[in-house]
């Protein structure tokens, strides 16, 4: 009875008030969404408009060249360094990171001090890229006499020193770095999601005498699954647009370092307000427009691949 | 360290004090050896290791000399105690990085932009969760788009006009921090109003509240949690943000920390001066050390939230 009488009091209720909630809508909406339009949406649109122009920057015209620009892009070496190096970040470091990410749930889920370890680990989060691209400087740092942090290890344990920084070896050491700074994040968000998961079906498995892999594979992966989603796509916008971290610890100060170890993110720089060279501001949109594309092609995919039905529990 | 001091009564409030159900015991040989957990083990603890080894390399070198620097990098300080001047790095910093005036700039804008974007994101947010309009559910999609938009794909139109307009300097620079952290604010926010029971807005119009008033001492107020975080992550970001600081900051005597560190840079490391510049690094890293060792519960919990919903 009780239920019959909310039911039909409700909309004669209620119907009032909404239209006077509705009313707030855009008084409430409407100063964050039009600072998202004016700073996002607009410029992203002429950034496409203007990649299809001969730009040089301020104080000359955009004079519209089609695709030039973008045939230009694809066949510079410093393009394709920068986009092959971004898509190494994206993978390998996307790799790296998520099983690390998954080995560490496997053991901090039932370890002494779990949550101190994860505070611990979360910490290169919280250093700005600038200041971690500088540390990591230091560690990499060759140079005989004043060897950097890793060479001086590797000296008193009796090994040579490497030339970690050279550019052929750059990106495999920025790979690494990016790794070591970025885990503690998925760690995070991925313990949080751990820490939701009932605890009975690990006892049960455990009496089953099930293996860590085991509860993994079949209890922790399955259960965390839309998680796991929202922080691959977290790490391909996160890995794409990485700058800072590259630039300082590359390169030999405030200008770019060699193109071998461009990003995308690099070569957008250095085309537009980077101290190296003219600027080539249609170059330099033609190359955010294929950050934008990459990002969300990447995106796309990896939501495709991710879908699966939801498990309630 | 302190995080799990911070945490201890605050989970014990959270939750009733009640003893767990004793633990059964692990089938026969299920705690056989496994190699799995011991490499597991064995890395976390290398790399936990690894990082406080970071955190001490980083507070002792910043008060070392270039020779201690890189001949005794895991020794504690000598030199300059010995010599009576202890703070020598930080003050050679200070002086020559212009860090004295960046520091006041950076705390201005930082704190200015942070609590500016959250005004401006709590109400959008409201709006978009709570309100029952019609394509409201739409709209948060795309506000959320808009954390994917790599800021190199924006900077180019927007300092064509900024500087057009004179607002290539701090003042721009402020309105590009709100518009730019509002996509990730909106979307953390949208994932605390989402959690509110409907009730309390019911009880509230029951009890004669009009919608604002209910938003404003009744929901609001119930996202304290969510604003704190919000407030903390955007502070985290915007206080490292060196690129559009880089762009759009050309003079010295207004630039971020980030930005000044970055100048100090080529200079430092073109003279040698490497105690200067940890010490430089370390302006920069510890104050967000102190507060992410503050609120660490609450950057996790955020987190969390919007990652996990």
């Amino acid at each position: 009875m009780a239920t019959v009488t909310t039911k039909s009091a409700r909309p004669l209720k209620a119907g009032a008030h909404l239209q006077r909630k509705k009313r707030l809508f855009w008084p409430f909406a409407a100063p964050a969404l039009a600072l998202y339009l004016a700073f996002l949406v607009l410029p992203t649109i002429a950034t496409v408009v203007l990649s299809f122009t001969s730009w040089a920057g301020a104080g000359d015209t955009p004079k519209p060249n089609g695709v030039t620009n973008y045939r230009q892009m694809v066949s510079s070496d410093s393009f394709q360094y920068a986009f092959g190096n971004t898509l190494i970040y994206v993978f390998l470091g996307g790799i790296g990171t998520f099983a690390l990410a998954f080995l560490f749930t496997m053991v901090l889920r039932d370890m002494k001090g779990g949550k101190t370890v994860r505070a611990i680990l979360f910490f290169p989060n919280i250093v700005a890229p600038v200041a971690l691209g500088m540390f990591l400087g230091f560690v990499f740092k060759y140079q005989p006499g004043k060897q950097g942090l890793a060479n001086y290890v590797m000296e008193s344990l009796g090994a040579d020193a490497a030339k970690f920084l050279a550019p052929s070896n750059v990106t495999g050491v920025v790979t690494a770095s990016l790794i070591w700074a970025s885990s503690g994040f998925y760690i995070t968000i991925l313990m949080a999601a751990v820490d939701r998961i009932p605890p009975y079906l690990y006892e049960d498995a455990e009496l089953g005498g099930a293996s860590p892999w085991q509860k993994f594979r079949n209890i922790t992966l399955p259960m965390t699954w839309d998680v796991v989603g929202v922080a691959g796509v977290l790490w391909t916008i996160n890995a794409l647009k990485i700058f800072e971290l590259v630039f300082v610890l590359a390169g030999p100060g405030t200008y770019a370092p060699p193109n071998q170890a461009w990003t995308l993110g690099i070569y957008v720089f250095d085309r537009t307000f980077g101290s190296n060279g003219t600027p080539d501001f249609g170059a330099a949109c033609a190359c955010a427009v294929a950050m934008i594309a990459l990002v969300s092609v990447l995106v796309v995919l990896l939501r495709r691949l991710m879908r699966r039905d939801a498990i309630q529990f | 360290m302190s995080v799990t001091d911070v945490e201890a009564p605050a989970r014990r409030a959270a939750k009733p004090v009640r003893k767990p159900p004793r633990k059964p015991r692990p089938a026969p040989g299920s705690k056989r050896f496994s190699p799995l957990r011991v490499l597991g083990s064995t890395i976390v603890w290398l790399f936990t290791a690894g990082n406080v080894l970071v955190l001490y390399w980083l507070l002792t070198a910043s008060f070392k000399t270039p020779v201690e620097i890189f001949t005794k990098p895991f020794d504690l300080p000598y030199q300059w105690f010995k010599n009576g001047k202890p703070f020598r790095n930080f003050i050679y910093a200070w002086n020559n990085a212009g860090f004295g005036d960046a520091v006041l700039t950076t705390v201005v804008l930082v704190g200015l932009a942070t609590v500016v974007t959250v005004a401006v994101s709590a109400p959008c947010a409201y709006a978009l969760t709570r309100l029952g309009v019609r394509g409201a559910g739409p709209m948060t999609n795309v506000v959320a788009i808009g954390m994917g938009v790599p800021f190199q794909t924006v900077i180019i139109p927007l300092f064509v006009v900024l500087s057009k307009i004179h607002l290539d300097n701090e003042y721009g620079l402020f309105v590009l921090y709100v518009a730019l952290s509002i996509p990730f604010t909106v979307f953390l926010m949208t994932g605390f109003f989402r959690s509110l029971p409907d009730e309390l807005e019911e009880a509230a119009a029951l009890d004669g509240a009009s919608p604002m008033r209910t938003f404003f001492s009744v929901m609001l107020p119930l996202t304290r949690g969510g604003m704190i975080t919000a407030l903390t992550l955007n502070a985290i970001g915007l206080w490292n943000e060196t690129l559009l600081a880089i762009v759009f900051l050309k003079d010295q005597a207004h630039f971020t920390l980030s930005r000044a560190l970055f100048t100090f840079y080529g200079a430092a490391s073109y003279q040698s001066e490497y105690g200067g510049l940890i010490a430089g690094v370390a302006i920069v890293v510890l104050p967000m050390l102190v507060l992410y060792l503050v609120l660490a519960r609450r950057i996790i919990t955020g987190l969390t939230l919007g990652a996990g919903k």
